[in-house]
């Protein structure tokens, strides 16, 4: 088995990981961590797949793309963020309404 | 021995997430995620992208832990004992449970059997002398794909743009002192310039090694929070012209640029071969104090959002 190998099979695993949280959790603050860990398996399996490639050096067009990725990444985390406190202090709600059945 | 390290690192991440997402409280949550991130980090630089582990280590788990952290504020105040009573039903979790598993199966396999296309290492690797620098991440950021590099600075003005709109202005003119123990405010002012230099030399040294513009960034954002953590909020308190051209200098000398290539009969950031280096530091230095200016904004934006923070400013004493 190779090294990129474990990080590929982990990226997959952290990614359904992140997705199970967003179903699971109802605060807004938990979705926004858990999306983040979505990403971090996206982009280690970006990582993985450079290591693969790798010549003299790794692939670095994933590379470069991955950390373009996380800048933008947190971009849209801090905005989400700012929403979900704005929401909280404007209605006093930290989560989506539950539905009367 | 190597693939023992690797994968506990491996087995060290997914543990992490786990367990933040099944943390009681939000503050366990934070820190857990910030752990995450730093093990992430580490498997990136077992992987040989020691840029993309300062990038991870500086900007996601440091940067967003500390607005994170922030933003508990105003979350563990009505809640501090995460979920409470209200969890989905059994039989919703049962089919989050399963959907997620078969998805799992599906990720697994799709990673396991993606087609070794050979990548572009080859590609690069062959056009390095042409690009102006020796480090092949950062000729693929600032040369080859500078098109990516430059809508990214372009992305955190906007997301910068968009906490103003959830909001108004306001918050972000509204800075507060915090810190009047004089023990720190030394300490902040000492790191201040060390900060400063070593953000400098990390955006040097992105021409021939592992470094560049954001990580630069991140360290000079890293210095101006701490100033407006100390009691002087430099970025909110300068003049608005001033603040402007910070913000968009990196983003507009980069278009600038372009259109002058074009012009030159180029293509849209095709250096000219003598100058690539040295544009590439230019452009990295303003792309740098651009992103490290909305940094510093979207932090002072986030600490003036609490509703702790609605006390007027006084003038730090010293």
């Amino acid at each position: 088995m190779e090294t990129y190998q474990i990080y590929s099979l982990a990226s997959a695993v952290i990614f359904a990981v992140g997705l199970a949280g967003i179903f699971t959790t109802r605060l807004f603050f938990k979705k926004i961590i858990a999306t983040k860990i979505m990403g971090g398996g996206v982009f280690l399996c970006f990582v993985s797949f450079a290591e693969r490639d790798a010549l003299a050096f790794a692939d670095p067009v994933p590379h470069a793309m991955v950390i373009t990725g996380i800048v933008v990444a947190v971009s849209a985390a801090a905005f989400a963020l700012a929403l979900a406190r704005r929401i909280q202090q404007l209605t006093g709600q930290e989560t989506f309404p539950v539905e009367e059945e | 021995m190597s693939l023992w390290i690797d994968s506990l690192l491996a087995v060290l991440a997914v543990f992490l997430a786990v367990r933040c997402l099944l943390a009681p409280t939000l503050p366990q949550c934070v820190f857990l995620f910030f752990a995450f991130g730093l093990t992430l980090a580490l498997a990136w630089a077992r992987l040989g992208a020691v840029d993309v582990a300062i990038a991870e280590a500086a900007i996601a788990a440091g940067f967003l832990g500390v607005l994170l952290i922030d933003a508990l504020r105003d979350f563990s105040r009505s809640r501090s004992t995460g979920e409470g009573g209200d969890r989905p039903s059994r039989v919703s979790q049962g089919l989050v449970g399963a959907g997620v598993l078969v998805f799992l199966v599906v990720a697994i396999e799709a990673v396991w059997r993606v087609p070794n296309g050979g990548g572009l290492t080859a590609l690069a690797a062959d056009n390095l002398p042409q690009s102006g620098v020796d480090h092949p991440v950062t000729a693929v950021l600032l040369n080859y794909r500078s098109y990516d590099t430059w809508l990214e600075v372009g992305v955190v003005l906007m997301a910068l743009l968009a906490l103003f709109a959830t909001g108004g202005r306001e918050y972000f003119c509204r800075p507060v002192v915090r810190a009047v123990d004089p023990l720190l405010r030394q300490v902040i002012l000492l790191f201040t310039p060390v900060l400063f230099l070593v953000g400098a030399f990390l955006l040097y040294l992105g021409k021939t090694e592992p470094g560049g513009a954001f990580q630069a960034a991140v360290l000079w954002g890293a210095g101006g929070i701490l100033l407006h953590l100390g009691g002087w909020p430099v970025f909110a308190s300068m003049a608005p012209w001033l603040r402007h051209l910070l913000l968009t200098a990196g983003f507009g000398f980069f278009l600038l640029l372009g259109f002058l290539f074009m012009a030159g009969g180029g293509a849209l950031f095709e250096y000219p071969l003598a100058q690539a280096g040295l544009l590439i530091l230019v452009v990295e230095t303003l792309a740098a104090l651009s992103i490290a200016a909305a940094l510093t904004a979207i932090f002072a934006y986030f600490n003036g959002m609490s509703a702790e923070s609605a006390e007027p400013f006084t003038p730090a004493s010293s």
